[in-house]
Order: C-alpha cells, then structure tokens, then sequence
C-alpha cells in the first residue's frame, strides 16, 4: 500500500509522517503521536467526543482522514493550555462540576473554543448550538453550557487586561 | 469502523485532467474527496483510490454575468456565512444549509458533497431545486451543463459516470419580485437527524399575481422531486390562504415516501402539506406580498 507523506502542526510541534491514505485524523493523533485525549465516541460523526481544531475550526477527526489536513495546523485537548494551569474553559468546566465521567469533555471543550474564537460574547442559544455535535450522556448539559459562558467572560476580561 | 474500506491510494490532484485521467483509470473503484463527511461514514468497500480535490479552487462564492456561481467543493459553512447568498430569493440556500448536519460537520462538508451523495433527503437539493440551479459536471469526456432536476436519477444515484465530477453549482439571477422558503422536519433527538420531509417553494410576483412558482420535495420520493401539479395550482393567481392550502395538499398527493425507520407513509403525506403550506407562506411574505 502506497503510505502517504504528510506534514501537520500539532499544538505547536512540527511532524513529519507516513499514513496510510485510509488513516483517520482521530487514528493518527491516538495511535501515532500518543495524543489520547481526544476520544472515539461513535466513529461516525454523530457524538462530537473527538473534535478537535483544524485551522482554528471545529472539525470531527473520525471523519476526516490525517491525508487530508496536510500543511494545516492541529490543536487538541493536551495543547489548550498556553501557560502554567489550566485553560479559562477547564477552569470553568471544573468550578461547574461539568465534568462527570469526562469522555464528552475533551471534544466539548474544542468545541467551544472554536466558538469563542470568532463569537468572544456568544447567547446561551449560540453556546447550545455551537456544542450541539456534542452529546453528552452524564450533565444534561447545563452546566457545560454555563461554564462555557463564564470561560467566555473571564477570556474576554483577560483580554482587554492586555 | 467497516474493515473493507482500504484504499491504497490517496491523490491531492493538481488539475482537473489529472483527476479524470485517475477516475478513468480506476473505473468505478476511485472516488472523489472534499469533505469527506458523508465518505467516511458509508466507507464503501471497492475504493482504491481517493482523488482529493483541494487543490482544484472548486472553492469559491461569486458572482459572474447572471448568475452566482458556488464551487462544488465550498464548505457548507461558508455558504451559511456568505453575504453574497444573503438577500432574497438566495436566502434560502442559507436556510437550508443552516439546519444540515451540525456546525462541527458543515466546517468539513461541502455543497457537491451533499447533493452527489445523492440522499432523497438532501437538504440543500429541494432549495437549489426551487432556484432552477444549473450543475456543471466535467469528466474524461469534457465538460456539461445540466439542470438539478436532471441530476438525481435514484436513491443516492445521479447521473455522473464513473469518470465524473461536479465543479460547480450555478444559480441564475432572478427578478426581484421573487421570494423562496425552505422547511425541514426533522426529530431532534440528535441534531443530525436528516430529514423526515424537507421542502422548498419559489413565488415570483408580478402585479400581485404569481408568474412563476415552484415547489420541491424532499425525503418523500426517490429522488428530491419537483411537485409540479402544486406548481401548476399556483400560477396566474394571487395567494389567499385557500390557494397556498390547495397547492399544499396537491403537492401532498404527489409525494411518493415510503415506510420508514423515522416516519409512516401517511405521517410523510401529511407533513409535505404542513411544510409546503409554510414555505407558500414565507416565500409570499419574502417577496412583500403580505399573506392573506
């Protein structure tokens, strides 16, 4: 089988690799680069546990092959964090005990990263509807939606801090 | 995931050529790849060879002559995003769009993607339908232009040939008298439920009565269908709420769904009247003409 030469940016790094050209994005960042924080879910595109970012938009890793997001830089759960402790959103997942069995968790956080890249002051509507690849089965989603909005209102405080 | 789905090969085609030149070459065992979200759920067992198209500018949302033209690999949120599609009757392509699959999805998924799935549920089909879009296919052959009525010919079917692909979606410039409406039925119980009905309605106006109609459907044939019967109670009339009724319930009658794991026949018949009724509706009000 002809393997695939791809280059991505992963949280930052540069990798050089060899896929096979059926590879899922989800396959490459668990099994090759160790990189277990997202999750499979379904597989098939319905329960959102495995987003991550691909040039900054949301994207289902099961359903994209890594051949695909050549040259494209990649973020995941493990490259949220920019400084010392945690993210603004984990902060707020956890002070909201929107965290139960965790699994949804990682796919629901770059879910909603993506969201507040462009919509630093997102409705509780927008929220619901930026998430809604994402299902949960423990919180009801209550309280990721509302630390989800306080993440969104601390990163914006934070941002005219600078 | 299905075992079978093991393609040797993967190509991120220069130029147009190149990617016919494989398709012919593979016959039938290669497929293309934009998005790749309908792809890699079905992961049909006989590929070999994935074509990818990124490099192929199939990308874009403009307006050329008479028309705006879309590219077949523009990503759905891109034509959700696009102020270009915003004003009436394009707006409905927006409408459309805006309730297919989810946000996350449409980052990835592209408009060729959609309708060359060929689903009879297909979204955006019923609202490209009621735009009288054009498809331009090319393919070892050359290049065609086709109306989106003739492109779906069974359940995920259409009329592209083994060496096929679509390049671009084009939709003519109307008169500005013209408003269009779509409707989905979907259960909620996942926001990616596709379509138990879905339908569209174009009205064009001119001195309070309608010149031209048109009414597609969604989920209820084996292909989207245009309800021409319905369109045929509208013309050369002015729109009471009787008339919107009447066309409703013709176009309920040509509907042709089947029994089904989301809904019954009878549940699909009478949803077509609910929806087209509601299309009728607001594609009137989309062209000024307040609904009585």
């Amino acid at each position: 089988m002809a393997k695939v030469r791809i280059h991505l940016t992963v949280n930052g790094k540069d990798c050089e690799l060899e896929v096979e050209s059926y590879e899922t994005l989800l396959a490459v960042l668990r099994d090759r680069l160790e990189l277990t924080g997202t999750k499979k879910g379904c597989g098939k595109g319905e329960c959102g546990a495995c987003t991550v970012k691909v040039d900054g938009k949301a994207v289902l890793s099961c359903l994209t092959l890594a051949a695909q997001v050549d040259g494209k830089a990649i973020l995941t759960i493990e490259g949220l964090q920019e400084e010392a402790g945690l993210h603004p959103l984990q902060e707020a997942f956890v002070k909201h005990a929107a965290v139960q069995c965790g699994y949804c968790t990682p796919g629901l956080i770059m879910a909603a990263t993506a969201l507040l890249d462009h919509r630093p002051d997102p409705s509780e509507e927008e929220v619901r509807k930026a998430i809604s690849n994402n299902l949960c089965r423990c919180t009801g989603y209550d309280k990721p939606v509302k630390a989800i909005l306080e993440a969104s209102s601390v990163l914006r405080e934070k941002e005219h801090g600078r | 995931m299905n075992n079978l789905f093991r393609p040797r090969e993967f190509v991120r085609v220069k130029d147009m050529e190149e990617a016919t030149q494989l398709l012919s070459k593979f016959g039938g065992r290669a497929r293309v790849i934009a998005g790749g979200t309908d792809l890699l759920v079905s992961q049909p067992s006989h590929v070999e060879c994935l074509v990818d198209l990124s490099k192929l500018n199939l990308s874009y949302i403009r307006e050329e002559g008479d028309a705006i033209k879309i590219g077949a690999a523009t990503r759905l949120a891109s034509v959700e995003d696009s102020p270009l599609l915003n004003s009436n009757p394009y707006r409905v392509v927006i409408e459309a769009v805006s309730q297919l699959a989810t946000p996350t999805i449409r980052n990835m998924a592209t408009v060729g993607g959609n309708l060359c799935n060929a689903s009879p549920a297909a979204d955006l089909a019923p609202a490209l339908m009621v735009l009288d879009a054009k498809m331009t296919v090319v393919g070892a052959k050359g290049k065609r232009q086709l109306p989106i009525g003739d492109f779906f010919q069974d359940v995920k079917k259409t009329v592209l040939g083994e060496d096929d692909f679509l390049v671009e979606v084009l939709i003519p410039r109307t008169s500005t008298e013209t408003g269009a409406a779509f409707q989905k039925l979907r259960h909620h119980q996942t926001s990616i439920d596709i379509a138990i009905v879905n339908a569209a309605a174009r009205l064009t106006f001119s001195d309070k009565t309608c010149s031209e109609a048109r009414v597609a459907l969604g989920a209820v044939a084996k292909t989207p269908i245009y309800a021409k019967k319905a369109e045929e109670v509208l013309v050369g009339k002015g729109i009471d709420q009787g008339l919107r009724e009447k066309a409703a319930s013709v176009a309920a009658e040509e509907s042709r769904p089947i029994d089904d794991i989301r809904a019954s026949v009878a549940y699909r018949k009478k949803m077509v009247g609910v929806l087209v009724r509601r299309a009728l509706e607001e594609s009137a009000r989309r062209c000024g003409v307040w609904p009585k």
